[in-house]
This record gives C-alpha cells, structure tokens and sequence, in this order.
C-alpha cells in the first residue's frame, strides 16, 4: 500500500514540476484524439442525422451494423489499421505508421461508431411535434434539417462527449499503430502500461490522475447535458 | 368574385391502405371562419395537416389562391400555418421561439416591438415572459407562447387543431380571441377543428361534419353512435339513461352512427304532443339555447339522459310555448328522418 501512496505523491511532483515525460505524453494524447475526433465529428453527425431522421429500405440493417461497430475491440481496430498502413499494406507508401496521424485515423474509426450511433438515437428521440412546428413556421427543407439538429444538439453533444471519453482511453489502437515511441507517439495510456511494466508507478499513476480528471471532466459535461 | 383560397378535389389519404380522409370537394373562401366537428378518427388532424402542407396526400390535390401546391412551396411557406392539441416549443427561449418564423421568412430588423405585440394580443406581458424558456412555462402560457410564433407572421391562413383541449380556461378564452382576431386585423381565414360544437356554431361562417375521413353535413347536425339494439318489430333503439331510450328504424350494421337534421325534430312542451301519431316521442329538457350566426334560427339543445340533441325551433314553435333552460319538452321525430352511416 506504501508505494501506492508514494506513486500519489511523486504524480503530484513530476505534474507540477512540469516533467518532460510525463507532458510529452499528455501533449501526443491530446494531439491525436483531438485529429480523431475532428474526424469522427465531421463525418459522424451528419451521418448519424440521416440514418436517425429519415426512412429508407436499409435503414434496419444500417443501424445494426453501426451498433455492432461499437463493439469492435481497440486491439481489432489496431490491427486492421496497422495492416493497411504498414510498409506491406496499400497505405503503407503514405508513411502514417509509428505517427500520431496514424493514431488519429484508427481512433476515428472507434469513435465514429459512437458518433453515429448515439446522433441517431438523440435524432429519433427528437419530439415528433418539432416537424409540424418547423413547417409551420415557414421553413424550408434546409431550414428544417438544420433547424430539427439544432433542436437535439445536446444529445450530439452529448455523442461527441461519449466519443472523446473513449478515444481518450483506448490503449490497443495506440500501442499497435504508434508504436508507443517516447518523444513521439507515446500517449497517456500507452505510457501507463509501459511505466508499470517497468515498475514506475509514480510516473503511471500521474498519468493515470491526468486521466482521470480528464475523464472526470468530460461526465461532468454529459451530467449536464443529460439534464437538458 | 375572388378564387377560394382553399380548392379541394378528390382528397384521399391513407395510413396502411386505409383510408382516413375521402373529400370530393371543398372550397374554403378567403377571411371566413370554418368549423370541423367529428368524434375522435373523423379524419379531422389529418385534413388540416395536409391543409396547412405538413404532409402530402396519398390522391387528389389541394389548390392554395388558385394553384395546386405542395409541402415546402414558396406560396404556401409562412402564408399558412398550424397551431395543434399539444402545446410544442422549441429548446429555446419565449422571444427566439417567437422570432424563428421571421429569421427563416428573411425579415431584418428590431423584433422586439414585433415581439411585444404578439405577446401582448395573447395576454403574455412581453416584460415578464420574453426571456423565459421554455420550460420555464406553464401548458396553457406555452400554447400562447405557441400561438403568438404563428401570428407574428400575419399568416393569410390559420388553422387551429383543438387549440384548446389541453389548456386552462383563462387561456382557452385568450387563444381564442386571439385567433379571432387575426380575423379582424388582417383578414386571416381560419379553420378550426375542436369538441366545442357551441363555440364553433358561434363563431363560425360554416362548420362541417367529418366521420370516418368523409365530410357527412354542414351546419348543426345530431350524430347519435351506436351500438344498437333490437326491439320488437322493425325498430332498434340505444339506452340513454334514466330509462329513456332513443328509437330507430334497424340500422346497417350495431355500431352503425345514426344522423337527424336539427329541422326534422319538432319540439312540443312537455304532454302537448298527443296528436303526433306516425311520430316517435321522447321527453327531454331544454340545456341551452343558441342563435345561429348571421341568421337569427333559434336552436334548442334538449338532453334526454346521456344524449343530447339539437333542435331548430321554428317561430309557431316560438310563439306558441314558453322555451327557457330547464323547460321540460317532448321531441317528436319519424323514422325515415334518421340517416344511416
């Protein structure tokens, strides 16, 4: 339990201390799932938008394959990224292998899922008064549409908030495309497994309480949001 | 003579092959006051959702100042608009709820006297309720709220789904003076749809009958539902209470809905009906009585039980008896009056 504790205080050392390490990692973590989840945003929400606000003959099967994607393990994606961005891969001339844009395009692929998915159910949850409302009051289609997404902004919002939460945390996808290189492509959680592994658990556990109040401070956002 | 605004022609829609609403041929002409009565599934929402170009119909077209026109058509877009049962904002405060209709139409400007007014001709103290949101307010606030979006927007056409069935009666009378006077200010024509026959016989240029998504009658009408059961002979008649019973000639089918003008019914006081023979008579009691718009018809409203039935009281009726609420009478009425749907 002692080393627990001393773990505890030297976090709080090398946090405040402004260690090289330790804000290394904090700098690639946010730097590839901020790229990631651009990404994911940028494609998901009007993705999911369609798929929860419109009828259409695959609609079923559309949405059983997005929720099955939810549950695609880090690992997986990690290694069919891997695979398609290594030097023996069709990617593999482009270089994104061992980088933080590698990592960044395999979290978009485990974020989108969660974009998708809960965009969708945040649209289909919409009050299906709002439609009659919109025409009502003179809008056109584009209105509509814009108007009807403004209206479950706090459950895309919400979506995204999911979605960041588990980028933030995955460590196979990590691990398997960056390549866990110090300086570089070293992020939170795939320093937390290496510095454990080395026994470091000062180092891990700072990482861990920067992850922690990260993680915190994103459901602090979705206990707010889930009150509107 | 100007066009109707409303051109109706051979109207079907339907939900799961069914048809809810089968109308020939309707016109509404411009800054009248049009009543729909009908009980529950009479087809009336759908009818003024696809009047006010929410939804397509399944057949037919709807013509709007001439021109048959469709959902999101420029024509149509802030010209008419819906105010339906269920108060419905959006996650926004009372002034941006109010302003929404304005900013997609285009206007620029200062809404705030725009604003004001609209609150104001609802009873809502723009000082007090502008800045709320929407879940800062009550039901009956919320359809005001509701009500003052649409007519902000000077709509040439408003049509109301029983605008009041889920508010209080303060605010029943507001929204309903308000909607009246959108027909005073600007010439708005309206449509509504509501439960509340004497209110719309009151009010109204003319109202329709719907039942089962076809338009039965204007004017006052009497429906009685089934079921029915059989009597000796040729007759059928449906318990009202206090052991009264209404009797008809056998129906089409037990539940079928039976109909009989006002004007087929006379009315007599209470034991002066012994010479109606080839009559049915039935004892009831006068609950209100009600003059036609623009016309001066007396209509006597006559409880017997669990019924109640409208009756055209004609001036020998008039001048002969004494006819006040509460006035015990006989109606006396033949078989062949009664329609079958």
């Amino acid at each position: 339990m002692d080393f627990i504790l001393a773990g505890f205080i030297e976090a709080i050392h090398l946090l405040f201390s402004g260690d090289a390490q330790t804000w290394s990692a904090v700098a690639a973590t946010v730097n590839a799932s901020t790229g990631s989840m651009a990404a994911s945003l940028v494609i998901g929400i009007p993705a999911g938008f369609l798929l929860g606000y419109f009828d259409f003959p695959i609609k079923r099967q559309v949405r059983l394959l997005v929720d099955t994607a939810l549950a695609l393990p880090t690992v997986f994606i990690g290694l069919m990224v891997y695979a398609f961005i290594s030097q023996r891969g069709p990617l593999g001339s482009l270089g994104l292998l061992f980088t933080l844009r590698g990592i960044a395009i395999g979290q978009t692929f485990l974020a989108l899922p969660v974009v998708i998915a809960l965009s969708a159910t945040a649209v289909e949850s919409m009050d299906r008064h709002l439609r009659t409302l919109l025409i009502s009051l003179g809008a056109s289609r584009t209105q509509l549409l814009l108007s009807s997404l403004w209206e479950v902004r706090y459950g895309v919002l919400a979506a995204g908030l999911t979605a960041y939460g588990r980028v933030m945390t995955e460590v196979g996808i990590s691990m398997m495309v960056g390549g866990n290189i110090k300086w570089h492509t070293r992020t939170i959680t795939t320093a937390i497994a290496l510095e454990t592994g080395k026994g470091m658990f000062a180092t891990g556990i700072a990482l861990g309480v920067v992850l922690i109040t990260i993680a915190f401070g994103v459901n602090v956002c979705l206990s707010f949001l889930r009150k509107k | 003579m100007s066009d109707p605004i409303y051109q109706i022609t051979n109207l079907i829609h339907r939900y799961n092959r069914q048809p809810v609403v089968e109308i020939d041929r309707l016109a509404i002409e411009p800054a009248t006051i049009t009543g729909l009565v009908g009980p529950n599934g009479s087809g009336k929402s759908t009818l003024l959702k696809m009047m006010a170009f929410i939804m397509r119909p399944t057949d037919g077209s709807i013509s709007f100042n001439g021109k048959p026109a469709l959902p999101f058509d420029e024509a149509v877009r802030s010209q008419v608009t819906l105010l339906t049962q269920e108060p419905y904002l959006m996650k926004r405060t009372v002034f941006n709820n109010i302003t929404y209709g304005l900013k997609v139409r285009g206007d620029r400007g200062d809404w705030t006297r725009q604003v004001h007014a609209a609150l104001t001709l609802v009873g809502l103290d723009p000082e007090r309720f502008s800045r709320r949101y929407w879940n800062e307010l009550s039901g009956g606030e919320a359809q005001r709220v509701a009500l003052a979006a649409r007519l902000v927007l000077q709509p040439r056409v408003l049509l109301l789904d029983e605008p009041t069935a889920s508010v209080d009666a303060a605010s029943s009378e507001l929204i309903r003076a308000a909607s009246l006077g959108a027909r005073g200010e600007w010439g708005a024509t309206l449509v509504i749809a509501s439960h509340d026959r004497e209110w719309l016989y009151e009010v109204c240029d003319e109202v329709i009958h719907l039942f089962k998504g076809k338009i039965v009658g204007t004017g006052r009408s009497n429906m009685i539902f089934g079921p029915w059961s059989a009597e000796h002979g040729d007759r059928h008649f449906k318990p009202l209470g206090d052991g009264k019973r209404f009797i008809v000639s056998p129906p089409p089918q037990a539940d079928s809905t039976a109909f009989i003008d006002p004007g087929a019914i006379r009315l007599f006081a209470r034991g002066e009906a012994t010479s109606q023979t080839r009559r049915i008579l039935v004892d009831g009691t006068v609950t209100r009585l009600s003059l036609q718009k623009d016309g001066g018809t007396l209509y006597a409203d006559v409880r017997i039980g669990a019924l109640t039935l409208v009756v055209r009281v004609d001036e020998a009726h008039l001048a002969a008896m004494t006819l006040h609420r509460g006035w015990p009478v006989t109606l006396a009425y033949r078989l062949n009056d009664i329609h079958w749907k």
